[in-house]
């Protein structure tokens, strides 16, 4: 684990948990994104496609939570890039983590950058979404 | 679907409020950012909106109905300037590829990119926004 200020390649980013997923948020945020895709909301449709009742996350709000915890630990305006693929679906009710490790470091002007592999796992280590983030670090020097 | 490469969106502005901004970013479980600062998710759905489109019509452009299985491959983000609330920002962009793959039985996958700029009201270029979806045929059209 590291601070931002004394970063080195191979260091782990501070870990971030959103203990449970809930049907709750899901609603909030189909409406702000008016989503009409009822995979969010009715268990039913679910059901249909094979998902057994289990409503699916919106992909954003998954990566929204490796964005919380890159900007724990290196600031709300640290991100410069991120590519995010997202190989599972989060269902209400389940535990995930975020987590990462620094791949690299580079610079930009004045301006350290942090190329990370970050992700979102489930606490038995199922990979929901994996992702390359570009980080600008807090200027350290004196 | 290979005729909607080079699909132009009709463009627009978007202004993200602070009642959208702070119940965005409940829903990742964390409380709004300081200083104005909007959550980054929103360089989700503000670029669709504002730029004209919304998901159902992409779902309608993909010849889907929901709840027709459809994923996402990737998003691909640059943020150049972190994006703010109360600030209006002026979106352009369309479809930029499309693929479709065919495994000799269903679902053939049909997936396509859609790329959008974000810029703000000095018309500088806030972020660049591009995303991938899947749109799984089961009945292989």
């Amino acid at each position: 684990m590291s601070r931002p200020g004394g970063i080195e390649v191979g260091d782990e980013i501070p870990r971030w948990t959103m203990e449970n997923v809930t049907p709750e948020r899901m609603k909030t945020v189909a409406a702000i994104l008016r989503d009409p895709t009822p995979l969010h909301w009715d268990r039913e449709a679910t059901r249909k496609i094979g998902f057994d009742g289990r409503l699916l996350n919106q992909s954003p709000i998954n990566l929204g939570y490796v964005v919380n915890m890159l900007m724990a630990w290196a600031g709300p305006t640290c991100i410069r890039r991120i590519r995010t693929e997202f190989p599972l679906p989060v269902f209400d009710g389940e535990r995930v983590t975020a987590g990462g490790v620094v791949a690299a470091i580079e610079t930009d002007g004045d301006t350290r950058i942090a190329e990370c592999e970050v992700w979102l796992d489930l606490d038995d280590g199922t990979r929901k979404v994996h992702a390359r983030a570009w980080v600008a670090l807090p200027d350290d020097r004196p | 679907m290979e005729r909607l490469v080079g699909h132009r969106f009709p463009g627009g502005q978007y202004r993200i409020e602070h009642w959208e901004n702070f119940l965005l970013s409940e829903a990742t479980g964390i409380a709004p950012l300081p200083d104005g600062l909007a959550h980054p998710v929103h360089l989700f759905h503000a670029p669709i909106n504002g730029v004209g489109t919304s998901i159902t019509e992409l779902f309608q452009l993909a010849e889907a109905t929901p709840p027709a299985p459809v994923s996402i491959d990737y998003y691909d983000w640059t943020i150049h300037t972190p994006i703010r609330e109360d600030e209006t920002y002026a979106l352009s962009g369309g479809i930029t590829a499309y693929q479709r793959v065919e495994r000799g039985h269903p679902p053939v996958v049909d997936s396509f990119t859609y790329e959008i700029d974000v810029a703000g009201a000095d018309g500088e270029l806030a972020a660049r926004v591009a995303f991938r979806w899947h749109f799984w045929r089961f009945d292989s059209r």
